[in-house]
C-alpha cells in the first residue's frame, strides 16, 4: 500500500514539474502563437490586439494557475490553431497511438524474446551479431518507407496513406498499424535480443547453475525452469523503458505512415506554436513514461517479490 | 515458463493471421446517394471513386484556423475554400471577371456608382436565399473589421453601401477606382452568422462538411448551386506533410491528385499518372533588405542582379522548369506582364565586379540569405545562388528558418538581409503585386523607397482609363527592374499530379484548384 502510494505521488509530481516547465518554456522559445495565426497580415497593433483577446499577455503563474485549475476538472484548454477543446481533439489521436505502441510492444516482446533465449544458446553466433548491428543502425524512417513500398504498393496488403480510423474500421486499422509497428520494432528487437542474451549467458555461468547441471539437471530444465526467471528482472526493466521509448518511435512512423497519432499532431502543433495543444500532448506522454516504468516495476515485484523492500 | 511463452507466441501469430484475413487488398466500394448527408462512409479505392464521382487530394499543409473567408491568411487555405465561397464576381480560368451573385452590373459615368443587380434564387449552403443585406454586411465587415483577425479589403474602406428594392446593391466610391469591381470577389456570408471559423457557409458549388485536425478537410457537392453543377459529388482533402508518403499514397491508390510537386517527385511517379504543368503565380526572387547596407546602393543591387545567373538556377535546381522574369509581376497575368524587362539584367559576372568596386567593394563582401527551410525550391534556389555569387568575390551565407519564423522575423519585422521566396498576388488585381513597393506601405518587407514610384502609383490608382491604368503599371515595373530593387529569377512550374482516368485541372492565374474543372473519363 505505502509502495503504490508512492508511486503514485512519484507520477503526480512528474506531471506536475513537466507540465509546469513545458509552459515556461513558451514563454522562453521564440514565436508567438497571435502573430503566427495572423501570418502575413500580421501588423504590431494587429498581433497586439489577439493577444489580449487570446489572453496571452496575463503573467505565467495566473496563465499556469488556469490550465492546472482546468486540467483538474477535466478541461484540458481549447486549440488555438483548431478552435476545438483540447480533449476532443486529441481522443481520437490518443486512442491510434496507444494502439501502435501496443501493436509494437506485442511485436517486440513476441519476437525478442525467443530470439534472445535462442541467441544465448551459442547457436547463430555471426549471423546474430550482423544482423543484430544491421537492425539496430537502420533508422525506422527508412524500414517505414520500405515496408510502406513492398507491403502497400508492391503486395497491395493495405493502402499507405488510406488510414481506415479505428472506429471505421477497426480490423483493417489494425493490420496498417501492424506495419508500422514493424518499422518501429525492428531497432528495439535488436536491442531487446542483445540485452537479453548477456543476460541470459551471465546468469548461465554463475555458480548455482553450475552446480545443478553437475547434479544431472537437464540443461534444458534448468534454463527454463532457473536462469530465465532470474534474467526476467533486468528485461522487464528494460522492456518498460522500450515501452516509453516506442512513443519517441512513432513521431517519425507516424508521419511516414501518415498514421493520425500524437506524434503527428505534437510536431505541427509546436510548428504552429499551439501552446495548448502542446502541453496536452507533453503531459500525456509524460503521464505514459512514468506509467510505463511503474508497471514494469510491479511486474518485477510479482515475479521477485523480493524487490520493493519488504518480504513477503 | 516455458509453456507460457510458447502459448504467447502461438496467440501472436493466431492473431496476425485472423488480422491479415479482414483486411487486404482493394474492396468494391459502396456508392453514394448524392444526398446531403454528412456521415456518408467513402467509396473505397480510385475505381469505387470514380464510378461515385468522388475525389481525394492530397495537400501538404492544414488548413488556417479560422475557415473564414475574410480571415484567411495562407494560400493554401485559400486554394481549397476558392469551392465554397463566391462574391458579386467571380473569376474564371483565364482571369475574366464574371457575375457570380450578381447578374448583371452598371457603372456611372463619373466611376463612382456601381450598381449591382443580384441573381435571384441564390442560395446559402443553409438553404437561406442570397439577400442585398448580406452583400453589405458581408462587404461592410471587410471594410472596417471589427476584429483584429478579419483582414481588411483597403478599396471598400469610406464606399458607401446600401441596398434598392430586395434585389439591388449599390456602392458609392469617393474617388473613381478601376480595380473596384476585382474586389467584389470577397465571399459573400449570411448575414450575423457567427459560425463561420468553424462550420463556414457560402454559395459556391462545394459545401464544407468537415475537417478532422492534421488528418482531412471534406467538402460536398452543393445541389442547390445556382450555375452549372461540377461532376464531382465529393472532395475529401487529406493532409500528407511528408514528401516520401505523398509518392506512396499517390501510388497506392489513397489519393488522386496531389498539386505543387517538385520534378524530383514527378520523376518517381511511374505508371497510372499524368503530369499537368501550370505555373504557381508567383514571383521568386532574391528580396533584398533595401534598407540595409549594402544594399541601400542600387550599384551593389544592380550587381547582385549581373552576378545571378538564372538560367542556370533552372536548370539546376528546376530540371529546366520556370519562366523568367524581370520584375514584380507573373507571366500568367498577360494584362500587366512586360516581357521586355525579363532580360534586363543578362548574367555578366565581369558587370557586376566592375559595378561592386565602383560602389566601394572591390573585394566583395558577406551576406546572410534566410531562407524557409520548408520550402525546398528556394532552398535549392539559395544554394545555386550561393555558389554564383563566389564568382564575383561576395561570400554568401544560408540561414535557414522555419516558415512561422519566417513570416514573424522576415516579413513582419524585416529583419533580414536578403531573403528568397515566392510572392502571390491574393486576388487579381495588378495592385495586389505592386502596392507593397510603395514606401509607406505596411508590407513593403524589403524598404524599397522610391519617390517616382509613389508617384507613379498614386496617379495609377486614381486613374479610371483601363489602357492608360495599364501602362502606368508597367512604368512601376519598370521602376522596379531599373533599380534593381530585388534580383528576380522566376515564376516557377506547378506540376500537378493526376492519376489516368481523371481530366483536369484548369489552371487559374491565381492560387487556386477548381475542383469543377474535374471530369472523370471512361
Amino acid at each position: 500500500m505505502r509502495y503504490t502510494a508512492r508511486k503514485i505521488l512519484t507520477l503526480l509530481i512528474t506531471m506536475a514539474v513537466v507540465s509546469f516547465l513545458t509552459f515556461a518554456a513558451f514563454d522562453l522559445i521564440s514565436g508567438d502563437p497571435a502573430a503566427t495565426l495572423l501570418g502575413t497580415q500580421a501588423t504590431p497593433e494587429k498581433v497586439a490586439a489577439l493577444r489580449e483577446e487570446m489572453g496571452l499577455n496575463r503573467p505565467l503563474p495566473v496563465r499556469y494557475g488556469e490550465w492546472l485549475a482546468g486540467f483538474f476538472t477535466g478541461n484540458l484548454g481549447t486549440s488555438f490553431q483548431y478552435r476545438q477543446p483540447v480533449r476532443e481533439l486529441l481522443a481520437p489521436k490518443v486512442m491510434v497511438t496507444l494502439c501502435l505502441s501496443l501493436v509494437s510492444f506485442v511485436l517486440i516482446t513476441a519476437i525478442s524474446l525467443p530470439l534472445g533465449l535462442l541467441s544465448s544458446n551459442g547457436k547463430l553466433e555471426g549471423l546474430h551479431t550482423v544482423l543484430n548491428q544491421f537492425c539496430m543502425a537502420v533508422p525506422p524512417f527508412f524500414t517505414g518507407i520500405l515496408i510502406s513500398w513492398f507491403f502497400g504498393i508492391a503486395l497491395r496488403v493495405f493502402v499507405p496513406g488510406d488510414f481506415p480510423g479505428l472506429a471505421e474500421n477497426p480490423g483493417k486499422s489494425l493490420v496498417y498499424l501492424f506495419f508500422a509497428a514493424v518499422s518501429i520494432a525492428i531497432p528495439r528487437v535488436a536491442m531487446t535480443v542483445r540485452m537479453l542474451r548477456s543476460t541470459v549467458i551471465s546468469e548461465m555461468n554463475k555458480p548455482y547453475v553450475r552446480t545443478a547441471i553437475a547434479r544431472g539437471n537437464d540443461r534444458h530444465q534448468v534454463l527454463w525452469g532457473h536462469v530465465l526467471k532470474n534474467s526476467l528482472v533486468p528485461t522487464v526493466t528494460f522492456l518498460g523503458q522500450t515501452m516509453a521509448e516506442i512513443v519517441a518511435g512513432s513521431i517519425v512512423v507516424e508521419q511516414v505512415f501518415s498514421i493520425p497519432g500524437l506524434g503527428r499532431m505534437l510536431v505541427a502543433s509546436i510548428s504552429n506554436q499551439d501552446y495548448p495543444v502542446v502541453e496536452a500532448i507533453v503531459v500525456i506522454l509524460a503521464f505514459w513514461v512514468v506509467l510505463s516504468g511503474t508497471a514494469a516495476d510491479l511486474v518485477n515485484r510479482c515475479i521477485d517479490p523480493r524487490m520493493g523492500g519488504t518480504a513477503r | 515458463m516455458k509453456k507460457r511463452i510458447l502459448t504467447l507466441l502461438a496467440a501472436v501469430c493466431l492473431l496476425s493471421a485472423v488480422l491479415s484475413g479482414c483486411g487486404g487488398g482493394s474492396q468494391t466500394g459502396t456508392t453514394e446517394n448524392t444526398d446531403q448527408s454528412t456521415t456518408s462512409t467513402p467509396a473505397d479505392g480510385p475505381e469505387a471513386r470514380a464510378a461515385a464521382g468522388e475525389l481525394n487530394v492530397g495537400i501538404a499543409q492544414d488548413l488556417d484556423s479560422s475557415l473564414d473567408p475574410h480571415k484567411t491568411v495562407k494560400a493554401g487555405t485559400r486554394e481549397v475554400m476558392f469551392n465554397v465561397f463566391e462574391g458579386l464576381l467571380k473569376p474564371d480560368a483565364s482571369g475574366n471577371l464574371n457575375p457570380a451573385v450578381a447578374e448583371s452590373y452598371t457603372v456611372s459615368d463619373d466611376h463612382l456608382l456601381y450598381t449591382f443587380k443580384l441573381r435571384p434564387g441564390v442560395k446559402f449552403h443553409n438553404g437561406q436565399e442570397v439577400t442585398p443585406e448580406d452583400v453589405i454586411w458581408s462587404y461592410q465587415r471587410c471594410a472596417e473589421p471589427d476584429s483584429a483577425d478579419i483582414i481588411q479589403v483597403a478599396a471598400f474602406a469610406g464606399v458607401e453601401m446600401y441596398a434598392e428594392g430586395d434585389d439591388t446593391v449599390c456602392f458609392r466610391l469617393k474617388e473613381p477606382n478601376n480595380e473596384f469591381t476585382s474586389y467584389l470577389t470577397t465571399a459573400i456570408l449570411p448575414k450575423d452568422y457567427t459560425e463561420q471559423d468553424t462550420a463556414p457557409v457560402g454559395t459556391g458549388p462545394f459545401l464544407f462538411v468537415s475537417r478532422t485536425a492534421q488528418e482531412s478537410v471534406v467538402l460536398e457537392r452543393f445541389d442547390d448551386y445556382w450555375g452549372e453543377k461540377p461532376e464531382l459529388t465529393k472532395v475529401t482533402y487529406k493532409i500528407i506533410e511528408n514528401s516520401d508518403s505523398i509518392l506512396l499514397s499517390l501510388q497506392s491508390g489513397a489519393v488522386d491528385v496531389f498539386a505543387h510537386l517538385t520534378t524530383t517527385q514527378i520523376a518517381q511517379l511511374g505508371d497510372g499518372f499524368h503530369v499537368e504543368e501550370g505555373t504557381m503565380n508567383l514571383v521568386q526572387a532574391l528580396y533584398l533588405n533595401n534598407a540595409e547596407k549594402p544594399f541601400d546602393d542600387v550599384r551593389v543591387r544592380q550587381a547582385l542582379c549581373y552576378a545571378v545567373d538564372r538560367q542556370q538556377i533552372l536548370e539546376l535546381a528546376f530540371d529546366g522548369y520556370g519562366t523568367l522574369l524581370g520584375s514584380s509581376m507573373y507571366p500568367a497575368f498577360s494584362k500587366y506582364f512586360d516581357d521586355s524587362l525579363t532580360n534586363t539584367y543578362e548574367y555578366n559576372p565581369e558587370k557586376a565586379k566592375a559595378l561592386l568596386a565602383e560602389a566601394g567593394y572591390p573585394d566583395g563582401f558577406e551576406m546572410t540569405i534566410t531562407v524557409p527551410s520548408n520550402y525546398q525550391p528556394h532552398m535549392d534556389t539559395a544554394q545555386v545562388i550561393v555558389e554564383q555569387l563566389k564568382a564575383v568575390g561576395i561570400t554568401a551565407t544560408i540561414q535557414p528558418v522555419t516558415w512561422e519564423s519566417w513570416v514573424q522575423d522576415t516579413y513582419s519585422n524585416r529583419q533580414f538581409q536578403s531573403t528568397v521566396v515566392g510572392v502571390d498576388a491574393s486576388n487579381m488585381t495588378a495592385s495586389a503585386m505592386l502596392s507593397r513597393f510603395v514606401s509607406t506601405a505596411g508590407n513593403n518587407f524589403i524598404n524599397y523607397s522610391n519617390d517616382d514610384y509613389d508617384a507613379l502609383y498614386a496617379q495609377a490608382q486614381a486613374c479610371y482609363d483601363d489602357g492608360e491604368q495599364t501602362d502606368l503599371y508597367k512604368e512601376l515595373e519598370k521602376n522596379l527592374t531599373d533599380n534593381a530593387a530585388n534580383v528576380y529569377i522566376q515564376d516557377m512550374a506547378d506540376f500537378v499530379a493526376v492519376r489516368d482516368g481523371l481530366e483536369g485541372p484548369d489552371f487559374y492565374p491565381i492560387y487556386v484548384l477548381d475542383l469543377s474543372t474535374f471530369h472523370y473519363t471512361k
